[in-house]
């Protein structure tokens, strides 16, 4: 994907940031409409309507798709949500297709962003993500949990829930090919939003590490009270 | 209509292949749903999201099958153009030939 002119400016901040302050950071300097967004209060109703035009890629449930292409947002944590649109619309994460979907135009203003992400957390995640191809028991799935509890626990828990206070995602229940390219982009300095701190952790992972890695996390199961009924549940809100 | 969504996710990734299974009839109208296009050119393909996204309703076919396979594989390739490719791997040739005679047609 081309970036265009008008986001060069981010790509050297970025680069200098992660230069510069490989522990520390400003990946996530918050401020302005981000700290708006995440202290008003939502309204779930305006959120539902806001969420219509998002629908058409991340699906009404909030799913996305299982071959990766586009994420499930249904269940991820809200603070992590807003960061994401924030760094989307600031041109500070690449995504010429979501692109002027994350723009205030789109969305309105902090208030309707908070609304949409509220609108989103509340879903119910689908029972049937995208896994990986080594299930329990196989070589790959071993090493990858391995390379999880020495690399990944401390900033996305044991069970991948992630962190809400301090934006860390969750990973858990999230699709395999999604999360596949989201790693190897945050390794190669791709995805310029990325935590400083992973990008040092992971910068040897190899292709297959990374495979491994994430084929685990994928096979971690998701709470049951966070899930859909079944795989055929249709939101309501949209029939 | 939405509801096709993710139906035809779900039996695409039950026929194991994107994009190319013919495992589905081919309504042209559907497609343009459930393939995205409907977020970007909007429900009546005429009312786009943006102001610099092009009204595509009513389009003669040859000539909009011509610029989605040019945008697909990037002979066609600006700016603009980078926000569609991310999601063009989603239609086969088949099925952007039904979107695009549906499209005619409006
Ligand atoms: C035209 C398709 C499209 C539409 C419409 C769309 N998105 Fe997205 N969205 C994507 C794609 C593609 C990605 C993943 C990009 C990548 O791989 O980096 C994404 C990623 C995201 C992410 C990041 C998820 C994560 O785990 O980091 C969030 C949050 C998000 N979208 C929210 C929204 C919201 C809210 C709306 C509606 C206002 C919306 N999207 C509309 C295509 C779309
Ligand atoms: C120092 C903390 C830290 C460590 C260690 C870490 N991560 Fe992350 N990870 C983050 C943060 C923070 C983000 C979100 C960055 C942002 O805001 O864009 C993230 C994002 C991700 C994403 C993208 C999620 C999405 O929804 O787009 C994946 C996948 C991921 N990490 C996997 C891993 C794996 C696997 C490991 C271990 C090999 C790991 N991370 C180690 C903090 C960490
Ligand atoms: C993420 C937004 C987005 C999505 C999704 C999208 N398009 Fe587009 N489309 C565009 C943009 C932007 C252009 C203009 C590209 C350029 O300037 O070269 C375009 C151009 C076109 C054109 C050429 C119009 C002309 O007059 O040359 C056709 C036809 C078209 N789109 C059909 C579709 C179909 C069918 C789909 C679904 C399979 C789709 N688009 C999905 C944004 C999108």
């Amino acid at each position: 994907m081309k970036s265009t002119k008008a986001k060069h400016p981010f790509i050297a901040l970025a680069i200098g940031a992660l230069l510069a302050a490989p522990a520390l950071g400003d990946w996530n300097e918050g401020g302005g409409e981000q700290d708006e967004a995440l202290h008003l209060t939502p309204d779930l109703e305006n959120g539902m309507d806001v969420y219509e035009v998002c629908a058409a890629c991340h699906l009404p449930e909030g799913w996305g798709m299982t071959e990766g292409t586009f994420p499930q947002l249904a269940g991820q944590h809200r603070a992590v949500l807003i960061k994401q649109m924030a760094d989307i619309r600031a041109g500070n994460r690449d995504n010429p297709t979501m692109y002027p979907f994350a723009l205030p135009k789109a969305i309105g203003d902090a208030q309707a962003l908070a609304d949409v992400v509220a609108y989103i957390e509340q879903l119910p995640m689908t029972p049937e993500w995208g896994k990986g191809p080594w299930p329990p028991g196989t070589l790959e799935y071993t090493k990858g949990e391995q390379l999880y509890k020495d690399n990944c626990v401390q900033c996305h828990s044991e069970t991948g829930m992630g962190d809400v206070e301090k934006f860390y995602p969750r990973i858990n229940g999230q699709h395999y090919n999604y999360m596949v390219r989201q790693f190897e982009w945050i390794r190669d300095g791709k995805r310029r939003n990325a935590n400083p701190e992973m990008v040092e952790q992971i910068k040897n992972f190899s292709n297959d590490d990374m495979l491994h890695v994430i084929n685990y996390i994928t096979h971690v199961p998701v709470p049951a009270d966070q899930l859909a009924e079944s795989v055929d549940w249709k939101n309501p809100d949209f029939d | 209509m939405k509801k096709h969504n993710s139906l035809i996710a779900v039996a695409l990734l039950a026929a194991g292949s994107f994009g190319s299974t013919q495992a589905l009839a081919l309504d042209g109208a559907a497609l343009y749903k459930s393939k995205t296009c409907i977020a970007c050119h909007g429900a009546d393909a005429k009312t786009p999201i943006m102001p610099n996204y092009p009204k595509i309703a009513g389009q003669n076919a040859a000539y909009a099958i011509q610029q989605m396979q040019d945008i697909k594989s990037g002979a066609r390739a600006n700016g603009l153009s980078a926000a569609m490719k991310g999601v063009m791997h989603l239609v086969s040739d088949e099925e952007i030939k039904a979107i695009a005679e549906w499209l005619e047609t409006l």
